[in-house]
C-alpha cells in the first residue's frame, strides 16, 4: 500500500493552473479559489490528516493535479512545524504563521521552486500571477488552521512535532527561502536543518 | 526397546532452541553465541579436522592454547557468554542461518548437550535443523560433528520450513495436514518466504527480505529519537526500543485512519513504559505512540524505514508463488504458515491475508477481463494461519516429528554412518530421495 492520494483527483471539472487543481477551499482569505461547502472536508483538511501518513514515504506517483496540491500543503506543513520548534505559544505560532504564509515564496515554474520536474510552469503571465494568489491563499489558510489543530496546553503537540524532521519525497520547500531570502527567521531555521 | 526421546536442537542466526521431543516447548532458549578466551582467533584451540572449513583457522593462538593445554575449555555459550562479555570475545557461529564457524559450532553444541540438556548423545536420536538451500557439505559437516565427535544413536536433518508447517497443524484454522504451504519466517535478522509442495522445498522460488525484527528494532529507536524522547538513558535506548516493540506493537489495517483514532481516543491508544535505568536505577517513564503501529507496518510499507528496499511483504509473497509450478500455486496460497518472533504481532495474519487476496484477486479479474468474459476462474482461497505456537514454529515442528513413531527409521543411525560415512547426511529417507 503506498502513500495515500488525494481524493479530489477523482473531480474532473476543475480549472488546472500550472498542472495545480484549483481546489475549493473553507476560507475567509481571499483569493480565486471557490468557496467549498462549510460542512465538507477540503483539501487543507485533507492534507492535514494525510500528513502524519504521507510525510513517512519517500515515494509518491502523482495521479491528479489534485495530488500536486496535496504535495504543496505538506510539504508546506513539514516547513511549518520547522518554525515550531522552539515551542512558541499558540498566540505566537499563529503570528509565526502567517508571517510564514505571507513572505516570499517560490509557485511552480520559478527558477527557486523544488518541485519543478513535477509540475509544469503557468503558460502566460495571467496564469502565473492567478496561481501565486492561489497558492497564497492555500498557504494563509493553512496557517490558521494547522496550530488549531496541533496546539496542546498553548504548546506544539509532541504527537505532531515528532514528524518535523522527515521528509516526503526527500523534498523539502526550504530551498525556496534561500533564493527569496525572506529575513533572518528563515536563515535561522536553515542553520537548524544543516545541524540536524 | 524403549527409547529415550529424541533431542530437538534448533539453530537459528539469533537464538537457539533446544529440548527433548513430544514437550510443547523447548526447554532452552538462548542467544546463539559462544564466549572464548582469545578472540575471535580460537578457532584452533579444539582438536579440528583439517577437512572442516575452519574459516578462522588462524595459527597464532594454537601456541598459546598447546601450552596451556585446557584453552579449549574455557568458554561459555548462550546467556552465560552475554554475562561474561567483558572478559571473554563473543562469536556468533551462525551467519544468515548457516553455520559459519564449525569449531565454535562444535563448541557450542558441546555444552547445549552436556550442561543444559544434560543427556548422553549414545542413547538418544538428534534432529537438527537447516535452512532451506543448505549446502549437502554443511550437512555432511554436521554428520560428522554428530556422529564422530558426540557418538549420538541416530540423526536427522530437517528443512525448518518444513518443520514450521508441521507446527501448523496445531490451529483450528487447519483442516488437512499438509505440507503444501507457504512459510513466512520472520526472525531478528532476515525474513524468507518459502514455498513448499508436498514436503519438498522449491528452491529456485525462495525470496527473502532484508527486514526483520533487528530492523523494527531500529526503526522504533529512531522514532523515539525524533520525538526526543529524552528520558532513556542512552545505554539503554535499544533495549527500551525492543520492549517497546514486543509489548505494545500491533498491525493496523489504514495508517491514516489509526492516526485519526489517536487523536480522538488518545487515552486509549498512548500508552507509557516505564522502566528502571541501569546504571543508577531511579525510574523513569517513556510515552509510546504511533510507534505501535508504525514500527510492524515496515513489513508493508518498507519505505518509511529504508531507502534501498521497496518491495512490500504482500507483494513478495504473491511473487514467491506465482513464480512456482503452476499446480501447486492454489495450495501455496490457501496454506501460508508464520513462524517466527516478528510475526507476532497482533493482526499480522490478518492484514497480510487481505493484502495477499488484494493483489491475487486484481490478478483473476484482469485475466477475466482480458478473456472477454469467457473465463470465469475459481476465486483464489488465500489463508494465512496464525497459531499458538509461531514463536518457536521450526522447534515445535521438530518436537512434533521426532515424537512420532516412525521418526526413528528415518534417523541415520551410527552403525549406518560408520558403513556409509559422512555422505549419507545427503540422502533423506522421508523422501527417498538424494539431495
Amino acid at each position: 500500500m503506498p502513500a495515500y492520494h488525494s481524493a479530489f483527483n477523482e473531480l474532473t471539472d476543475l480549472r488546472s493552473v500550472g498542472s495545480m487543481a484549483l481546489l475549493p477551499i473553507k476560507t475567509r482569505v481571499r483569493g480565486p479559489a471557490p468557496i467549498a461547502d462549510p460542512n465538507a472536508e477540503d483539501i487543507i483538511d485533507e492534507a492535514l490528516n494525510l500528513f502524519r501518513a504521507n510525510v513517512l514515504f519517500r515515494n509518491f506517483e502523482i495521479k491528479g493535479d489534485a495530488d500536486r496540491v496535496l504535495i504543496y500543503l505538506i510539504l508546506f506543513i513539514t516547513e511549518c512545524l520547522g518554525k515550531l520548534a522552539r515551542n512558541p505559544s499558540l498566540r505566537e505560532a499563529e503570528k509565526i504563521l502567517g508571517t510564514l504564509a505571507l513572505g516570499n515564496f517560490a509557485i511552480p515554474g520559478d527558477a527557486t521552486f523544488p518541485l519543478n520536474a513535477l509540475y509544469t510552469a503557468p503558460a502566460n503571465k495571467m496564469d502565473a500571477d492567478l496561481l501565486r494568489q492561489y497558492v497564497s491563499q492555500l498557504r494563509q489558510e493553512m496557517a490558521v488552521r494547522l496550530p488549531n489543530r496541533i496546539y496542546e496546553n498553548d504548546k506544539p503537540g509532541k504527537w505532531w512535532m515528532c514528524f518535523q524532521k522527515r521528509k516526503f519525497m526527500n523534498k523539502t520547500l526550504q530551498t525556496v527561502g534561500a533564493g527569496a531570502g525572506a529575513g533572518g527567521a528563515r536563515s535561522r531555521s536553515e542553520e537548524k536543518m544543516e545541524k540536524s | 526397546m524403549s527409547r529415550l526421546a529424541p533431542v530437538v536442537i534448533d539453530n537459528g542466526t539469533g537464538f537457539t532452541k533446544m529440548g527433548f521431543a513430544g514437550n510443547n516447548d523447548p526447554s532452552f532458549i538462548q542467544p546463539t553465541v559462544i564466549a572464548t578466551r582469545d578472540g575471535g582467533s580460537a578457532g584452533s584451540g579444539a582438536p579440528s579436522v583439517p577437512s572442516k572449513p575452519s574459516f578462522l583457522n588462524s595459527s597464532a593462538s594454537s601456541n598459546l592454547a598447546s601450552k596451556r593445554g585446557i584453552e579449549d575449555l574455557d568458554f561459555y555459550i548462550g546467556d552465560e557468554a552475554v554475562a561474561n562479555s567483558k572478559t571473554y570475545a563473543l562469536n556468533y557461529p551462525i551467519r544468515h542461518g548457516q553455520i559459519d564457524n564449525w569449531d565454535h559450532m562444535e563448541r557450542y553444541w558441546e555444552q547445549s548437550i552436556f550442561k543444559y540438556l544434560r543427556c548422553e548423545p549414545e542413547d538418544h536420536s538428534f534432529l537438527l535443523t537447516e535452512p532451506p538451500l543448505n549446502p549437502p557439505e554443511n550437512r555432511e559437516n554436521t554428520a560428522e560433528i554428530m556422529f564422530e565427535s558426540f557418538n549420538v544413536q541416530g540423526l536427522y536433518i530437517a528443512v525448518q520450513a518444513v518443520l514450521a508447517l508441521a507446527a501448523s497443524w496445531t490451529s483450528s484454522k487447519v483442516s488437512e495436514q499438509t505440507l503444501t504451504g507457504t512459510v513466512i519466517d520472520s526472525g531478528d535478522g532476515v525474513t524468507h518466504v518459502i514455498p513448499v509442495a508436498e514436503g519438498y522445498v522449491i528452491g529456485s522460488s525462495i525470496k527473502s527480505v532484508p527486514i526483520a525484527g533487528r530492523d523494527l528494532t531500529s526503526f522504533v529507536q529512531n522514532l523515539l529519537r525524533e520525538r526526543g524522547e529524552n528520558m532513556i538513558p542512552a545505554e539503554d535506548s535499544l533495549t527500551v526500543a525492543q520492549r517497546i516493540k514486543e509489548q505494545y506493537s500491533y498491525v493496523c489495517p489504514d495508517i491514516v485512519k489509526e492516526f485519526k483514532k489517536y487523536d480522538q481516543e488518545g487515552d486509549k491508544y498512548f500508552k507509557k513504559y516505564e522502566g528502571v535505568h541501569s546504571v543508577t536505577g531511579k525510574p523513569y517513564s517513556v510515552d509510546v505512540g504511533f510507534e505501535r503501529f508504525l514500527a510492524p507496518e515496515i513489513f508493508f510499507n518498507p519505505e518509511i524505514a529504508s531507502s534501498d528496499y521497496l518491495t512490500p511483504l504482500p507483494e513478495v509473497v504473491d511473487t514467491v508463488v506465482q513464480t512456482s509450478p503452476i499446480d501447486v500455486r492454489r495450495g501455496l496460497y490457501k496454506n501460508i504458515v508464520l513462524s517466527g518472533g516478528s510475526t507476532m504481532f497482533e493482526n499480522f495474519g490478518k492484514r497480510l491475508q487481505r493484502d495477499i487476496k488484494r493483489i491475487a484477486d486484481t490478478r483473476i479479474k484482469r485475466s477475466e477481463v482480458l478473456s472477454g468474459g469467457k473465463m470465469q476462474a475459481t476465486p483464489m482461497e488465500v489463508n494465512v494461519i496464525t497459531h499458538k505456537k509461531q514463536r518457536y514454529a521450526v522447534w515445535f515442528g521438530g518436537s512434533l516429528l521426532a515424537s512420532t513413531g516412525e521418526f526413528h527409521s528415518y534417523c541415520h543411525t551410527k552403525a549406518e554412518y560408520d558403513e556409509v560415512g559422512p555422505s549419507i547426511a545427503r540422502h533423506n529417507r522421508v523422501f527417498g530421495t538424494v539431495g
